[in-house]
């Protein structure tokens, strides 16, 4: 009894040990800045006046009364949403096209990655210019008979190209996580259904989906976290415009702290942002049950 | 430039680390002492100036400048080390710094953050050193250029770069399309923005390119649009900042002006449509003499002076600052030595790169140095006199809050068929508040 | 029509074979938008300014020249900047391999009070937007005396929030790891730690590997966090360099940042290309899968 105990405490300091590194780097890194950043929002700190005044929840009240905030909410809304079905439903394609060993398919998935790799900056900037009123996409479109819109500057289409742009950038990750989920699901299952007189669609459908629900799950997890925090891009190709149409959460609490000046007001806003994300982790997470097929 | 960003997973109670609010104070350590004379410190120290050139032959006579203060000086200064900050993240750095409690002891400031800076009380009062110091000759300084960085008496930023907005023309696609050469105009007095609209329209007709191109405008940096509006005497708000003058007849007739121009006449780009001047895609482009690095000899090209409105001729120009922090670690050293960067020695020799705001060297001949791709009398008409009674771009306490502002709520008025007075009225009404706060 | 050609109308094999070809098809179009940019990148390096800048692109350059390969290094220490990146990524890469092994195995297998505390209070840090953070982060690392050092681009990602996925995804992977595999090990006598060096690591080689490279492209293409804590040129990295090839009035320089963009570019694709195929099944065993 004293050596199994013994071995069990011996066993609980390895434990402690080997999670510590994290443990503590979350703690300094991440705790830690979080509870600064909620001590800020509770103070007007103009970092050029040099003033740090105490307000209690003067910024979280202001928040309700800022239109802008509503606006900027809206637009997030529409962004996320638009960005995690568009790039699920492209990922979730292309890595079935490329799961069916074709002539090519290395070419190709190197194709669809490759974005993944390449500068965000370079990226947007190259869309920039395809994007124009008279740029490629719509010469393209013209081609096929087709009048583009003046993408960058109606709210609607301005919404959809930063949508589309985002996508192309970053879908390759998701393909090849789903890719890999693909591979996993066990090729007899098919085999069966195929005797049993099962379609292609059907298959997908009753097989493929629900063996690769805890895949769907975790990228849609990891892109609607991904889709909060959209800075860059929209920074290059809108501005945020036209009006507010594509002023989402982050670029909003970014102008507040970096162009306006309104650290405090800010800091509350990244309080807001940090809840967001995490009752939309915890309602995905609390939702597997009803649609993941099987636990990860 | 981030690669995917991955995060989101399961959590639950992490609420819990919400009420950790740790006691930690964002310690402001603002250094409230007069900036005089500087007391020898204990030991030589180090000031640290951000700036947002790379260019190596500018940070080579930064250095340069830097090295011989630092020689006449070794009981004050161990040495002066610029700091490059990109220009897009210029800000954010700068302002994530002065929130660490970093403070550069110089920076450079951007003209549209001037008002901000200035009445925050960021920056030290430059006045009375630049004023003492022995050979300054503040005199020299040319007034209108200095209206930007002052509040009261104080002046709390040098603007190093005062560059005058102008028309570069790209003579070969204008004289292809038979149209008449703007320097000719200039000469009998004909130079006006409808001269300068109907050359344009014309000659993207016959190029297939675009007309006239207000740089860097682009339908969000509205600011730019001062340097057309200007001829109309027109402002976005009161000089004291405190009315909205977007509905004021000048301002209605210059934005009427501007969007037919581009919706009726084709004379210039339209929303959604950016045109490179620099790479032959537009006949004529207004921007600051500066870019003339730009031209690579692949088309002819001339450089005339704004076009006069309907008020006649008014300069603009664009500017940028040098200033002190009284958060940094050694503003009243730093202020001696931006003094030393900027007198009249030295000012000279950062001409080669920047406009000079003192008199006397604005003269053809010395510019002519730093340009060479300009002629003296280029220079003379542009640079000289372009600096003269000229107005900066607008410019306000609350910058950043009215420039997003009123980028949104003009947007409504880059469509054909806008209502302008609608429009503005509206913009106003956006406005006011801000103007107010 | 050309069914007479096939008079006996096509089989089902030759249907398959059809339908492949369409699919190719397929793929080839959809990669437009995925390659054209990339391209037009490259070959862009190759041009003048003015050809970079002309509104419709060229696809090829007309007059190609590596000139503006030569100046990217002659304009900043564009090989010193280079070994920053390669040699930062590479402790974060090997740090967070190690950090989170170790962790994930731990919150997998060792029964220890508070587990799943410490578990959740770790994954805090998976949502915590980057923006949100780096003021105080800034002040953390100025209070160091760490500003202009390599630092807390090592430290931070190697034990801060970036490396919480990694963490996870060595977790999930070592609860589907079979118990038994270990317990021969135990039966050999080694101890916890034995057992995690000796048989979990080397049977985590996939996990691994799916941690590597996500590790590796976050930290290579890393941004915001290099342009606040770092000043000078030599300690620069790679992402952060490429804004500073601009002309003396702030111009960015295109045909000199697009040759460092794809001299940053090509390598990491190379890799990848090489090894796809590791990655995908590194993925395909890692807890990521179904």
């Amino acid at each position: 009894m004293a050596a199994a105990s013994a071995a069990a405490r011996r066993d609980r300091l390895v434990g402690y040990t080997m999670v510590a590194p994290v443990v503590l780097g979350s703690l300094a890194f991440v705790v830690l800045p979080l509870g600064m950043v909620v001590w800020y929002s509770l103070h007007e700190w103009n970092v050029l006046a040099n003033t740090f005044t105490f307000v209690g929840a003067e910024n979280y009240q202001r928040m309700a009364a800022d239109p802008g905030l509503a606006d900027a909410l809206t637009a997030t809304l529409w962004f996320s949403v638009g960005l995690v079905v568009v790039n699920i439903a492209l990922a979730l394609l292309l890595a079935v096209l490329l799961d069916q060993k074709l002539p090519g398919t290395t070419t190709f998935r190197t194709f669809f990655f490759s974005p993944v790799v390449v500068s965000l900056v370079a990226w947007t900037i190259v869309w920039s210019f395809l994007l124009q009123a008279d740029g490629g996409i719509n010469g393209f479109l013209g081609a096929l008979g087709i009048e583009g819109p003046n993408w960058l500057r109606h709210p609607t289409t301005a919404l959809v190209a930063v949508v589309i742009v985002q996508v192309f950038k970053n879908v390759g990750l998701n393909m090849i996580l789903f890719l890999a989920a693909l591979q996993g699901v066990p090729e007899e299952l098919h085999e069966a259904a195929r005797l049993d007189g099962a379609g292609a669609w059907r298959r997908f459908r009753s097989i493929t989906l629900p063996l690769i629900s805890p895949t769907i799950l975790l990228v849609s997890i990891i892109t609607i976290v991904g889709s909060l925090e959209v800075f860059a891009q929209i920074d290059v190709l809108t501005g945020g415009g036209p009006g507010s149409s594509t002023t989402v959460l982050v670029y909003y609490l970014y102008q507040q702290a970096f162009r306006f000046n309104e650290f405090g007001y800010a800091s509350a806003l990244a309080v807001l942002l940090f809840l967001i994300v995490l009752v939309l982790t915890l309602l995905q997470w609390q939702s597997r049950k009803r649609w993941v097929f099987h636990e990860v | 430039m981030s690669a995917h960003r991955t995060r989101g997973r399961r959590t639950a109670g992490t609420a819990a680390v919400l009420g950790t609010a740790l006691a930690l104070t964002a310690c402001a350590s603002g250094a409230d002492a007069p900036v005089g004379e500087p007391d020898t410190p204990d030991e030589p120290v180090e000031l640290r100036m951000t700036v947002w050139t790379a260019d190596e032959a500018q940070l080579g006579l930064f250095r340069s400048i830097a090295d011989a203060y630092v020689a006449e000086n070794p009981e004050l200064v161990s040495g002066v080390t610029f700091e490059t900050i990109p220009f897009d993240d210029y800000t954010t750095a700068l302002t994530t710094q002065l929130a660490g409690g970093n403070a550069p002891d110089l920076a450079w400031v951007f003209e549209s953050n001037a008002p901000e800076f200035v009445s925050s009380g960021a920056l030290v009062d430059l006045r009375p050193v630049l004023e003492d110091t022995e050979g300054y000759a503040f005199d020299d300084l040319v007034p209108s250029a200095l209206t930007l960085w002052e509040e009261g008496d104080g002046l709390y930023a040098y603007p190093f770069s005062t560059s005058p907005f102008a028309v570069f023309v790209n003579t070969d696609q204008i004289s292809a399309a038979g149209q008449p050469d703007p320097a000719d105009l200039v000469a009998d007095g004909g130079w006006t923005f409808d001269a300068a609209r109907d050359i344009a329209a014309a000659t993207a007709k016959d190029s297939g390119k675009q007309g006239l191109v207000v740089r860097d405008f682009d339908y969000q940096t509205w600011e730019n649009l001062a340097t057309v509006w200007s001829g109309w005497q027109a402002a976005p708000w009161s000089a004291d900042g405190t009315q909205c003058t977007f509905t004021e007849p000048a301002m209605v007739d210059a934005l009427t002006w501007f969007h037919d121009a581009v919706f009726d006449d084709g004379a210039m780009p339209g929303p959604g449509t950016t045109a490179d001047f620099f790479a032959g895609d537009a006949a004529m482009t207004i921007t600051q003499i500066s870019r003339a690095s730009a031209l690579d000899g692949s088309f002819g090209w001339d450089v005339v002076p704004l076009p006069a409105g309907p008020a006649g001729p008014q300069n603009v120009v664009g500017q940028a600052g040098v200033g002190v922090f009284a958060a940094g670690e050694h503003p009243d050293v730093a202020a001696d030595f931006l003094a030393y960067f900027t007198n009249a020695e030295n000012a000279e020799r950062l001409a080669a790169y920047f406009p000079p705001p003192r008199q006397s060297l604005l003269d053809g001949e010395t510019l002519g140095d730093a340009n060479p791709l300009l002629s003296a009398e280029q220079l003379e008409a542009v640079v000289v006199d372009g600096v003269q009674d000229a107005v900066t771009k607008p410019a306000h306490r609350n910058f950043a809050q009215l420039s997003e502002t009123v980028r949104a709520e003009l947007d409504a008025l880059w469509v054909p068929d806008a209502d302008v007075e609608a429009v503005l009225a509206d913009t106003c009404a956006a406005v006011t508040p801000l103007l107010e706060d | 029509m050309k069914s007479d050609v096939r008079p006996r109308g096509l089989t089902p094999r030759t249907r398959r074979g059809v339908t492949r070809w369409l699919l190719v098809l397929l793929l080839a179009v959809l990669s437009l938008p995925f390659v054209f940019p990339t391209w037009w990148m490259a070959t862009s390096s190759l041009k003048p300014m003015s050809e970079i800048l002309r509104r419709v692109p060229t696809v090829w350059p007309q007059d190609p020249s590596l000139d503006a390969y030569g100046r990217v290094f002659t304009l900043q220490p564009f090989a010193q900047q280079y070994w920053n990146s390669l040699y930062i990524a590479v402790l974060v890469t090997l740090g967070t391999m190690l950090v989170a092994a170790m962790a994930g195995y731990a919150f997998a297998r060792i029964r220890f009070p508070g587990a799943n505390a410490l578990f959740v209070l770790v994954l805090v840090g998976l949502l915590v937007p980057s923006e949100v953070t780096i003021v105080p982060l800034f002040r953390i690392v100025n209070t160091l005396g760490l500003i202009d050092t390599h630092w807390p681009l090592i430290v931070i990602p190697v034990l801060g929030a970036p490396a919480v996925l990694a963490v996870f995804i060595m977790r999930q992977f070592f609860l589907g790891l079979p118990v038994e595999l270990e317990e021969a090990g135990r039966i050999d006598g080694l101890g916890r730690w034995g057992v995690f060096w000796r048989i979990a690591v080397p049977l985590s080689r996939s996990a691994l590997g799916a941690v590597a490279i996500f590790t590796f492209l976050k930290s290579w293409n890393l941004y915001l966090e290099p342009v606040v804590y770092l000043s000078s040129k030599k300690n620069f990295t790679l992402p952060q360099a490429l804004t500073q090839y601009v002309d003396a009035y702030g111009g960015p320089m295109w045909n000199v940042q697009l040759a460092a963009t794809t001299l940053t570019v090509l390598p990491v694709l190379v890799v990848f290309l090489l090894a796809q195929k590791q990655f995908v099944q590194g993925l395909a065993h890692s807890g990521l899968k179904g």
